[in-house]
């Protein structure tokens, strides 16, 4: 686990022990190093002084050429067991006297080199003058062994290591008690967000532990509880009152629309008797008394059949749209592709002559009012058809396949296709996108066929670009198993 | 028992004296000679006058012979360019002891018993160190004497005589020295 996952209460002990460590360590080791400068100097002054002493003490052995006093004299070492070798010189620099007695001459410098003392080795070593009022009679030298100052700074590791040892242990269970004072009211405000992101209580307060930094972030945290809450509450009304205010709305659009559509149905209805009569007595005003009137009496005669039936027509379509908002949809389990091929032998009949390629792949049973399904594909195949008729090969392609939840059908042609420019129109009521002269149509086709996706809870969408072809897509909710 | 064992002692005493005597009637060599001379100038640097032996701090001090003298140049060169205390060291050699004036150290060299007892006697409370060779010396109240043993220079010191002097010998330059106890006490 790396150290930044670590839960907060370790991090602090880790911080803790750290610094704690840290400081112990620098402390007992400037000590460490202050003890051995220091002994390092007393041991050199201790040396030289006893150094001093023993030169005054044997100035008169030397003056006197007495080497058995002089050892005598250095026998007088004894007493300091870390001196393991001493001797005198005298003035011309020979060796005088030695000590101990058992060591030999070749333990001792030849002669004296210099003045005072030096670690060498793991001893210490130096020359002492001995002087006479001004006068120079001699050197004394002397060895001692570093055995009292190691010993020493053993003493001393082993009493460091036991105080490092005992304060870490010290500072550890210090910290894991203190440490609770600072971990334990964030590890409590963190439980209560946990607690209120996981039950959405917003009511929920934090405790304040005190008034230092953690007191005014568990002040500000429950502040902002406080605030959300107020949100929600704000947030929670609003979207009761925005429900309301948009059945109130759906209600009214709902009663504007069955007006509407009970209008525009009363209206066709209404209409479509006398265009009816306009056209069946004209038809019979062309039978009876055709022959009476000149050429341009038939042609106004011919006019009016035409448009008269166009009328009807428009009617018709109209009356079909409006009724499909009318009635409840009768659905039950249809196979797509027996309607599909039904409808295309059906409109293609009345174009045997054309040269068509027609391709259908094997379609998804869909769950649909098989009427009204049956005319969404008679629309849209006759579409294709119809905007196909300028092409010299023509390519239909039928396809469908059943994706998340819902199936897609697709029809495409390569006829004069749309601008996608003009898309927002496709599928309005009256909404062409090419002239009467061009294709013929009312403009109601795929309006209807919207309208009956819808009710089916489906959808259409189209591809298209003009002069290469269209494609049409619409979905159906996937059969249920 | 213990005056058996005192005149044992006394027998003992004179003995190594004549035989001291019997070695110093040998005539001395260069290098005895030498190593005595030394021997002069380094008394000098263990024993303290009074204050008042010193007409100034600067003063010389004098290292005097009387009667022949036995260390030739050597003397001369061993106090060369020397100093006692911040005393220049100088060498006067007396004749007569009449001619002994402002002197501090004086190695007395007269073979006849007499003649030195009266003169040391002549020198009592004078603050000079005596020293010499004679075997009696000590006896009639002189301070060092040479004797050689075990083919070695050495010296006996009589305190007693020192210290009614008012001169002090360094404890160190005791330690070297053979204790005269003079029988009197």
């Amino acid at each position: 686990m790396r150290f930044k996952d670590l839960p907060i209460q370790k991090k602090l002990m880790r911080y803790i022990l750290l610094i704690s460590g840290i400081v112990l360590l620098v402390t007992c080791g400037s000590y460490f190093v202050y003890e051995y400068f220091t002994f390092r100097e007393t041991t050199m002054q201790k040396l030289s002084t006893i150094g001093k002493v023993i030169a005054a003490n044997s100035t008169a052995a030397l003056a006197f050429d007495n080497s058995a006093d002089a050892e005598e004299i250095l026998l007088a070492l004894k007493t300091e067991p870390h001196i393991i070798a001493a001797s005198l010189y005298n003035e011309k620099g020979q060796l005088f006297s030695t000590y101990p007695a058992g060591l030999p001459a070749d333990k001792f410098p030849v002669r004296p080199t210099w003045d005072g003392y030096l670690f060498l080795h793991s001893n210490l070593e130096g020359f002492e003058p001995v002087i006479q009022g001004n006068k120079r009679l001699g050197t004394l030298y002397l060895r001692s062994d570093l055995k009292e100052m190691n010993e020493r700074l053993r003493l001393f590791g082993i009493i460091a290591t036991m105080v490092l040892a005992v304060s870490f242990l010290l500072a550890y269970s210090l910290s894991r008690i203190l440490q609770k004072k600072i971990s334990k009211p964030i590890l409590d405000l963190a439980s209560i967000a946990q607690m209120i992101s996981g039950h959405h209580d917003y009511s929920v307060r934090a405790t304040k532990s005190g008034n230092d930094e953690m007191g005014s972030l568990t002040d500000a945290f429950n502040q902002m509880l406080a605030q959300i809450d107020e949100q929600n509450k704000a947030l929670n009304a609003f979207n009761q009152n925005l429900e309301q205010m948009v059945q109130e709305r759906t209600l009214e659009l709902e009663t504007v629309n069955k007006e509407l559509e009970s209008f525009s149905y009363s209206i066709s209805h209404d209409l479509r008797a006398p265009v009816r009569a306009i056209h069946g007595y004209m038809n019979i005003f062309s039978e009876e008394y055709g022959r009476q009137v000149d050429e341009e009496g038939k042609r106004l005669i011919q006019m009016i059949l035409t448009n008269g039936y166009k009328m009807g027509r428009l009617i018709d379509d109209l009356l079909a749209f409006s009724k499909l908002g009318r009635k409840e949809l009768l659905k039950t389990k249809v196979s797509m592709h027996e309607i599909v091929s039904g409808c295309w032998n059906e409109l293609y009949k009345e174009e045997k002559d054309r040269n068509v390629e027609f391709m259908l792949k094997t379609l998804p049973e869909a769950y649909a009012e098989r009427s009204t399904i049956q005319q969404v594909w008679i629309n849209l195949i006759s579409n294709a058809l119809k905007y196909t008729k300028n092409k010299p090969v023509v390519v239909i392609e039928i396809s469908g396949e059943e994706k998340s939840g819902e199936i897609v059908y697709s029809i495409k042609d390569n006829g004069s296709g749309f601008d996608m420019e003009y898309y927002s129109k496709l599928f309005g009521v009256f909404q062409r996108l090419h002239s009467q002269e061009e294709f013929e149509g009312t403009g109601v086709g795929l309006a209807i066929v919207q309208r009956v996706l819808e009710k089916h809870g489906g959808k259409i969408w189209a591809e298209g670009k003009v002069d290469e072809g269209a494609v049409f897509y619409f979905s159906l909710p996937a059969i249920k198993q | 028992m213990k005056r058996f064992i005192k005149k044992i002692y006394f027998i003992c005493l004179a003995f190594i004296l004549i035989y001291g005597t019997a070695v110093k009637a040998q005539p001395p060599t260069a290098m005895e000679k030498q190593v005595k001379a030394v021997f002069l100038f380094n008394f000098t640097q263990f024993t303290e006058w009074p204050a008042n032996a010193f007409s100034s701090p600067e003063a010389p001090l004098v290292i005097g012979i009387l009667g022949d003298d036995p260390f030739g140049k050597y003397i001369d060169e061993v106090i060369a360019g020397e100093k006692a205390n911040n005393h220049p060291l100088v060498v006067k050699r007396y004749s007569s002891e009449e001619d002994i004036k402002n002197c501090h150290v004086l190695f007395i060299n007269i073979s006849e018993s007499n003649k030195q007892k009266q003169v040391l006697s002549g020198l009592k409370n004078e603050g000079i160190l005596t020293i010499s060779d004679q075997s009696t010396f000590l006896k009639q109240g002189g301070m060092i004497r040479f004797f050689t043993k075990d083919n070695k220079i050495q010296f006996q010191i009589n305190p007693d005589a020192v210290k009614s002097d008012n001169l002090i010998i360094s404890s160190k330059l005791l330690r070297l020295a053979s204790i005269y106890k003079s029988d009197k006490k």
